[in-house]
């Protein structure tokens, strides 16, 4: 007997209540909750201080690194540029498009909205062309946010979203926040050869 | 080399208040040369021969009144800004006195500091009057005309246009366009886009024909006006476009299409000098809460981040910024499935009072969180005042 494909319902009822909120508030507004849900749970993490960039990777490897918690294991590909290999909301996604086929109306609205020069993407550095999907207004400013609570050897560090790549493959590159980490866009390209989303670290003096 | 003293007419038939005024107004932070008028006619004699900078004028005199004055130096002294004091106590007028305006109130009695205050924003070069009538809107002559209890017809002119508003003691009691009258007939002046404004002389009205307060005619004044094409909203009623002219006077200002058309140009020059004025979205924002009863002027993203905001302590504009991105989101989305168009302005009533909103620019919406007494109309006219230099002063 064939298998038929199984609904995760907790996956369906979030992507459509995403289509919902932009249908009933308009994808600005539906951007703007997600992102600050995003800030809530990222406001949960607690402060950590790492003695080292090394012991930074550490954590990350034993995934006691908040960001490695809500991400998964990124890599540092060098110089504090970092690839994820796989989109913490690729499931999600998959198991929608595996029962429906695409993705629901609007969501390049939203995506639209997201990559828009705004005040807390400004803020926490993401968007301006790195967003490739409406998960990525949840995922990118989390993870920026989650940021803010640790420090590596005292000191600051921020998280500059350099580019994102799409489950079809598509590229999306912040050109601004390449610019201003001083990463080249080569070198982004590179890592989203391999990986769906590319960040740089700066240790801040 | 030193600076020229700024020169300060004070008229007032009240000898003591003029005493008052020329005694105390200078200070540490404000050193004018101070000229007094017991009169109208004495103001305007002084005018004809001494430039003066500001005027700080009664608006109850006998002979020329306040309001007459004004017009004359609009049309005579445009670069001469007129401070118009009151006696008459109203929450819309004390709210005015703080207004950034090319008019200014003050309410007798006021305290000097005040006063003072509003004297050095008056004689900041940036705030000098520009235009024919810079500043001077058919709303601000209606409410002076009503708050100083003056009697008189005031007939409002467009090229294929004319209306009459009539005025007794303050109160509006009979309007007449065409063949409109009462109600109806205001509105469609208050509506009219650009023209001369003249102020006739009379002691009686021929009909009496409106029973509503002003504030009520302005409110659904302003109402009428979101109405109409939204394209057209800053041309319905440009109040820039206007001039004033004193009838009966004979000394009243000469008009010609050079006249005019200097006067659109300096208008335009005009605007933006207000809206430099506004040097902070503080100060737009105070604008609002400066109105009795408004409690919180917030500058929202649509994405409900806040771009900056006024509130009582205590209340989490954060917190609002968030909600009423939801609210302002569905009232548009609604509009939008209602095929309505752009939103212009949304209300809530609530128990203990309403919440406005207004989009502002593409990306972001004022909300106004208001007592159940405020003026509502006093909010709207704000909002269409001061919407477009929000927008460029937050750059959105």
């Amino acid at each position: 007997m064939a298998e038929g494909k199984i609904l995760d319902i907790a996956h369906i009822s979030f992507l459509d209540m995403i289509k919902v909120m932009i249908t009933m508030g308009g994808a600005a507004n539906a951007k703007g909750t997600l992102i600050r849900n995003a800030l809530a749970t990222a406001d949960k993490i607690k402060e950590v201080d790492y003695g080292s960039f090394e012991d930074f990777l550490s954590a990350i490897e034993d995934s006691t690194n908040p960001i490695t918690q809500v991400e998964g294991k990124a890599s540092h590909q060098g110089d504090f540029v970092f690839g994820l290999a796989k989109c913490p909301f690729g499931p999600s996604i998959s198991n929608y498009t595996g029962v429906f086929e695409k993705l629901p109306e609007g969501y390049a609205d939203f995506t639209t909205e997201f990559n828009k020069p705004s005040n807390v993407t400004d803020k926490y550095r993401v968007g301006e062309g790195a967003g490739v999907s409406p998960f990525c207004s949840v995922h990118q400013p989390m993870r920026s946010a989650i940021a803010d609570k640790i420090k590596i050897n005292g000191k600051n560090i921020e998280i500059f979203q350099l580019g994102c790549k799409s489950g079809a493959g598509k590229k999306g590159f912040a050109e601004k926040w390449i610019a201003e980490s001083g990463v080249a866009k080569e070198v982004v390209d590179k890592v989203l050869d391999n990986h769906m989303c590319c960040y740089y670290i700066k240790i801040v003096d | 080399m030193a600076e020229k003293m700024k020169k300060i007419l004070i008229v007032d038939d009240e000898e003591d208040m003029i005493w008052s005024l020329k005694n105390n107004l200078n200070h540490e932070k404000l050193q004018v040369d101070i000229l007094t008028a017991s009169s109208g006619e004495e103001a305007l004699e002084i005018l004809k021969n001494t430039p003066v900078d500001l005027i700080i004028t009664d608006i109850k005199m006998s002979g020329i009144s306040g309001l007459e004055l004004l017009i004359e130096v609009k049309n005579r002294y445009q670069q001469t800004g007129v401070i118009v004091m009151t006696a008459y106590p109203s929450p819309e007028f004390k709210s005015e006195a703080l207004s950034k305006g090319s008019l200014h109130f003050i309410e007798k009695p006021f305290d000097i500091n005040n006063l003072r205050k509003v004297v050095r924003h008056a004689l900041r070069e940036d705030n000098l009057f520009k235009g024919t009538v810079a500043g001077v809107e058919l709303s601000d002559i209606i409410q002076i005309n009503c708050l100083s209890r003056t009697t008189t017809a005031l007939k409002v002119k467009t090229s294929n246009q004319e209306g009459i508003i009539y005025f007794l003691e303050g109160k509006i009691v009979h309007a007449v366009c065409g063949d409109l009258h009462g109600d109806d007939a205001f509105f469609k002046i208050l509506a009219f886009n650009g023209g001369t404004l003249e102020s006739m002389k009379i002691t009686e009205a021929p009909n009496n024909t409106i029973k509503s307060s002003f504030e009520a005619l302005l409110i659904e004044g302003a109402r009428r006006m979101d109405e109409k094409n939204s394209s057209e909203e800053n041309d319905s009623f440009n109040p820039d476009a206007l001039e004033i002219k004193n009838a009966p006077s004979t000394t009243s200002g000469k008009k010609n299409n050079k006249n005019k058309e200097a006067a659109k140009e300096n208008l335009k020059t005009d605007n933006i000098d207000k809206e430099a004025i506004m040097n902070s979205l503080q100060d737009l924002l105070t604008e609002f809460t400066n109105i009795p009863g408004v409690n919180t002027a917030c500058l929202v993203g649509r994405d409900g981040f806040l771009l900056d905001s006024i509130a009582l302590s205590g209340i989490d504009t954060e917190m609002i910024g968030a909600i009423a991105s939801s609210g302002f989101g569905a009232s548009e989305s609604m509009g939008n499935q209602l095929g309505k168009g752009a939103m212009s302005m949304t209300m809530i009533e609530y128990a203990n009072g309403p919440v406005m909103f207004s989009p502002i620019g593409n990306d972001a919406f004022l909300v106004i969180v208001a007592d159940k007494e405020s003026n509502l109309g006093m909010i709207r006219l704000k909002i269409k005042k001061h919407a477009s230099a929000i927008a460029t002063t937050a750059a959105i």
